[in-house]
């Protein structure tokens, strides 16, 4: 980790049928390693064959982020697809170097080859069907997340699910992420502010689609508005806007629901069964880059498990400082011999330190 | 292809241990990387310490150990 990196984190996603080309650029940090995984892995799972990362904008690159490449390359490949790393940034291919990791290296097209392919577009695969607001689509797939704040870094993840499910999912006129924060539910990405005022119609109401969905932690679709007669009084404000289907997926961090994946259109009966796994996927990962960035364990279950930790740390650091002395060993060798004894003696290596500096601690007060 | 699964990483699937649930147990032994670089390390994408690798060979086999399996993950000076 590095705390003089100031420079932010920015990535492009130009999405065309099965090829995908996700330009990164900025501080590939630990933060935006975990950001890095969750829309390489949405681009992956969303059926892209051919995945192209450019790295020519990469200014820094922990071992993190390229684990995170390392992992999308093969699970590439495992699937048949194809996965390049085009025109690494000088950092990038010193770290390459320095951690050997030749199969990316294979993958690596020429920067000359790079420079010949136009710059990433986003590109609306519903070209026929013009809407208000689409021109803000590809600002909002532009991210800017300033080190250091995983919040800031979550939403800018959702944003970008949200995005790229509003491109992939077909008839999806507007998607958005609900979540509870702090007690309170908020809508934290939107693909437009229609979207979002749909969203606050079934706050208002206290009923809906996503409330529902994050509520009872499944899926719920209504094919038809005009037909539906759950939610009398959210219903009709969004009939009133135009929509006439809803599909609310729950996003689940453990087993928990936090809060629901919202994909909106103006057309009946728009999602069918492709739509629905699309959906679901996007649900996923969008689960996943909750899990991981903000795990379901409240502060102070976290504080009792770092305590915990921390103690058995100590305990361990403790009898390898006896057993340095004792044996006359280096830090190193002490530990090894810690291990060894403790599967020996079938026991904890925990609870085998504890035994060591307890029974100092005990012979120290005979004397 | 030259697939091959780093063994830590095959136990760590063999065991159903979570990243975030190694991670856990390898700090609690002593480990210093972050949960994102004991993913690296375990994807090869990160050469561990010898040191960081045995704490890790000691969380895994102490789980087995919980299982009822005795510590089949050698550590660096054992005698092959």
């Amino acid at each position: 980790m590095s705390d003089n990196v100031s420079d932010g984190f920015k990535l492009d996603i130009d999405s065309v049928g099965d090829r995908a080309v996700v330009a990164v650029s900025g501080a590939l940090d630990a933060h935006a390693a975990v950001l890095f995984a969750g829309v390489l892995d949405a681009v992956v799972d969303t059926g892209s064959r051919s995945l192209v990362v450019d790295a020519d904008g990469v200014t820094f690159i922990e071992a993190a982020a390229l684990g995170v490449l390392v992992r999308v390359s093969r699970r590439m490949r495992e699937s048949a697809g194809s996965f390049t790393l085009r025109s690494p940034s000088a950092v990038v291919q010193r770290a390459l170097d320095a951690n050997r990791v030749t199969e990316l290296v294979d993958e690596v097209s020429e920067v000359s080859e790079a420079r010949t392919t136009p710059e990433p577009r986003t590109t609306d695969v519903r070209d026929d069907e013009p809407r208000s607001g689409s021109g803000s689509r590809e600002a909002d797939l532009g991210l800017n997340v300033g080190p250091r704040s995983s919040t800031a870094t979550v939403d800018a993840a959702l944003r970008l699910v949200t995005a790229l499910a509003e491109t992939t999912v077909e008839n999806a006129d507007g998607v958005s992420v609900t979540l509870e924060r702090h007690g309170r539910v908020m809508t934290v990405a939107a693909s437009d502010d229609a979207v979002k005022e749909m969203d606050h119609h079934q706050y208002d109401t206290g009923e809906g689609p996503c409330l529902a969905a994050k509520a009872e932690g499944q899926w719920f679709y209504i094919e038809s508005l005009a037909e539906e007669t759950r939610w009398p009084n959210f219903v009709p404000l969004a009939l009133e806007q135009g929509i006439r289907s809803i599909l609310s997926s729950p996003l689940m961090t453990k087993d928990r629901p936090q809060g629901a994946l919202n994909i909106y259109s103006s057309t009946e009966r728009a999602f069918g069964t492709r739509q629905q796994e699309l959906a679901a996927l996007f649900a996923e990962q969008a689960s996943e880059i909750l899990t991981t960035a903000a795990p379901d364990e409240t502060d102070e279950q976290v504080n009792l498990r770092l305590a915990r930790a921390l103690n058995e740390r100590q305990v361990i650091h403790q009898a390898q400082g006896v057993v340095m002395e004792r044996d006359n060993l280096s830090a190193e060798a002490a530990v090894s011999i810690l291990h060894r004894a403790a599967r020996a003696a079938g026991i904890r290596v925990a609870d085998y330190a504890n035994d060591i500096v307890s029974s100092v601690g005990r012979s120290e007060g005979k004397q | 292809m030259g697939e091959t699964i780093d063994p830590l990483e095959q136990a760590r699937r063999d065991l159903g241990l979570s990243m975030a649930e190694l991670w856990w147990r390898y700090f609690a032994l002593g480990g210093s990387g972050t949960e994102l670089e004991l993913e690296a390390m375990l994807f090869q994408a990160l050469m561990p310490a010898v040191t960081d690798r045995d704490v890790l060979a000691v969380a895994l086999n102490e789980r087995f150990s919980e299982l009822g399996a005795d510590h089949p993950i050698p550590y660096s000076d054992d005698e092959l």
